[in-house]
Formats: C-alpha cells, sequence, structure tokens
C-alpha cells in the first residue's frame, strides 16, 4: 500500500489539499474564511481529476500536423473547466449573500451570529 | 476544544480518501480507465470530428456543447441571484434600529480605511491595459487552436476591467456598466448558445449540431468562434457586474 501511495502521490496531494480545506470550513468561525475553506476543496477536487487525465510523458492534447502521442486525456480538463465556472458563480452568490448578513447583523462571525438568535 | 474535534473530523475523513486513493491505477499508467474509454475516441477522431485542433475545445463546445450551454446558463443564474440579493430592498429587518447602528459604524470604519491608489501601480495598470485587451482577444479568438477560449478570455477581460476601476473608480466605469447595451453583454453566452444551437439545428437537424461535411465544416470553425465570443463576452460582463455592484454595496 505505501508503494502505492509513492506512486499516487499527486492524488495524496489532492487528499492533503481537500483535508485542508475541510478543517477551515469546520474550525474556522468567519463566514469568509468558511468559504475559502470550500475553495480550497474545490481547488483539491479539480487537481484530483486534471491528475487523473495525465499519462506518463502525455503532451497537451492539442493536435496540430506533427503532435506526436501520448496526449492528457481531454475530457478531465473540460469537465474542470465546468466545474471551475460553477465554483466561481457558488463563490461570487456565496460572497453576496455574506454582505447582505454582515449589512443585517453587523458581523460575520458565525458564533457571533449565532448568539443572536 | 472546537479544533481537536475538527482535527479529529478532518482525518475521520481523510483516511478513507488515502486509502481509495492508494487504489486507484498508478498516475499516468496509459491502460488506466480514463484514457480507454471516450477520451481514446477523441484523442483518435476529435480533431476531424469536432473540428478544434485543441481537443479540450472541440470537447466543451462540440461533444459536451449542451454541458458548456448549461454551464453559461448557471453563471447567468448566479448573476441573476447576485443582482437579487444585493438590488433586493429588504426594507423590514433592516431598518431595526439596532443593526442599522452597527452597519453605520462599521460602514464608518471602512470609509477611513480606504487607502488611496498608488502612482505606480495606476500607471503599471494603465499602460499594460491595451497589453491585456490584446492577450483576451487572442486567447477568445484562437481558443480552438491553441490553449485557451471562451471562458479563460473572458475571465483575462472581467480581470482587465476590475482592475481599471479599481484604479480609475467605479464612477469611471458607469458609462459603460450603465449603458442600453449592459442587458444584451451579461446574456451574450447564453444568446450565443441559443442563437448557434437554432442554426446547427438548421444545418444538421439536431440543436447545437455542427455541420461535419466538407462543403460545410468551413462555418463549423465560424459557429464555435462565434461561440467563444460569445462565452467570453458574456462571462467577462457577468463578472464585472457583480465586482461592481459589490462595489457599491
Amino acid at each position: 500500500m505505501i508503494v502505492m501511495l509513492w506512486h499516487n502521490i499527486d492524488y495524496v496531494a489532492s487528499v492533503v489539499l481537500f483535508s485542508i480545506g475541510l478543517y477551515v470550513v469546520i474550525a474556522k468561525e468567519n463566514l469568509i474564511k468558511k468559504f475559502l475553506g470550500l475553495n480550497i476543496m474545490e481547488t483539491a477536487v479539480f487537481a484530483f481529476i486534471i491528475a487523473l487525465g495525465m499519462v506518463e510523458d502525455g503532451r497537451p492534447p492539442i493536435m496540430t500536423g506533427d503532435a506526436q502521442g501520448p496526449f492528457a486525456s481531454p475530457l478531465p480538463q473540460t469537465l474542470v473547466l465546468t466545474g471551475i465556472v460553477v465554483a466561481v458563480s457558488t463563490t461570487a452568490l456565496a460572497l453576496t449573500l455574506i454582505i447582505r448578513i454582515f449589512r443585517r447583523f453587523g458581523t460575520i462571525e458565525a458564533n457571533e451570529l449565532r448568539e443572536m438568535e | 476544544m472546537r479544533r481537536p474535534i475538527a482535527i479529529a473530523l478532518v482525518l475521520l475523513s481523510a483516511i478513507p480518501l488515502v486509502v481509495a486513493v492508494a487504489g486507484l491505477p498508478a498516475h499516468g499508467d496509459p491502460s488506466a480507465p480514463v484514457h480507454t474509454h471516450v477520451s481514446a475516441h477523441y484523442i483518435e477522431r476529435g480533431a476531424e470530428e469536432a473540428g478544434a485542433t485543441n481537443l479540450v475545445t472541440g470537447v466543451l463546445l462540440n461533444y459536451r456543447g449542451l454541458d458548456a450551454a448549461g454551464e453559461v446558463t448557471v453563471i447567468f443564474t448566479a448573476l441573476i441571484a447576485v443582482l437579487a440579493i444585493l438590488l433586493g430592498t429588504g426594507t423590514t429587518p433592516e431598518s431595526t434600529a439596532s443593526s442599522r447602528g452597527a452597519s453605520d459604524r462599521r460602514g464608518a470604519d471602512r470609509e477611513s480605511t480606504v487607502a488611496p491608489v498608488s502612482p505606480i501601480v495606476s500607471f503599471v495598470v494603465r499602460l499594460l491595459a491595451p497589453f491585456i485587451a490584446l492577450y483576451a482577444a487572442y486567447v477568445i479568438l484562437h481558443g480552438h487552436v491553441t490553449p485557451g477560449g471562451g471562458f479563460q478570455g473572458g475571465a483575462i477581460l472581467a480581470g482587465l476591467f476590475i482592475a481599471l476601476a479599481m484604479v480609475l473608480g467605479t464612477r469611471a466605469m458607469q458609462p459603460v456598466a450603465r449603458t442600453a447595451l449592459a442587458p444584451w453583454l451579461q446574456g451574450a453566452a447564453v444568446l450565443s448558445f441559443v442563437v448557434v444551437g437554432t442554426v446547427g439545428a438548421f444545418l444538421t437537424g439536431f440543436f447545437l449540431g455542427f455541420p461535419a461535411e466538407p462543403p460545410l465544416h468551413l462555418v463549423r470553425e465560424l459557429l464555435i468562434i462565434a461561440l467563444e465570443v460569445g462565452i467570453a463576452i458574456g462571462g467577462a460582463a457577468v463578472l464585472a457586474t457583480i465586482f461592481l455592484h459589490m462595489e457599491a454595496s
């Protein structure tokens, strides 16, 4: 298993990044920090999917006349492009909601907001 | 007290992930399933079938065109939601005295901490602006041949717009942002998918179909470029509008 982990060290890096993001989401009280944590988790997933699509000595999948394989798989890159756009949209929406929360309560600390209820 | 619980939860989720990752095919293995199913077909035939040398663009706009159409709808919906939240009247709860006082105090603090723009930053941004715009146009229009495309170029355009707004002040951007054209720019991505999809329906019988036969394959390239330009303008307009409204609030 340790050997396989060493071969898949790129994926392990994604798991570490994902865990950092998850920790930030759970442990931080500031809503913007929580959302930064979610963005780190999204980035980890994107890095994982992109790493999956890479092949040994792979080249970018651009078919100019004299391009020689092996080529990295274009499908994961396309899916991640979609994912990034969705991530941008959710980030914009969440920041807007945080602005709204700040305007109404004067704070974006989750524990202070809980006390107000 | 909170931190140990968080660390325990993170470990609880990380250990199964690490075990699962160890069981995946080795990184870069050409015989892994990700390389042997649709990807192999895309790499073998994609350039002729999709009409884009850059296979990522080919897959995004041709094979998975409906997916991309949904994607631009998502970003447009995000704009609508942001505007609804920021511009909503919200009269009842926000006019309570205590919260009004709190936000006024915070607002005053913010006013006093806004730093003036450094002349160096201002000069460099204004100096580089035409080159950034040129680069964005290159990324957009050449995106089916080299790395790039509508979303990437649109993000560069939006970044340029936001950098200029930071340096010149959002007031200077109002003539651009408040024209009658603005809603059309914000909807450009969705509209271009509707138009190109309908044209494709007439040419091939399928919505978002691209003609691949020899007499019409030049039309296909034009349609792809039209989609790229539409995505770029729409994406840039949406991001810039969200920025301007967040800044104003």
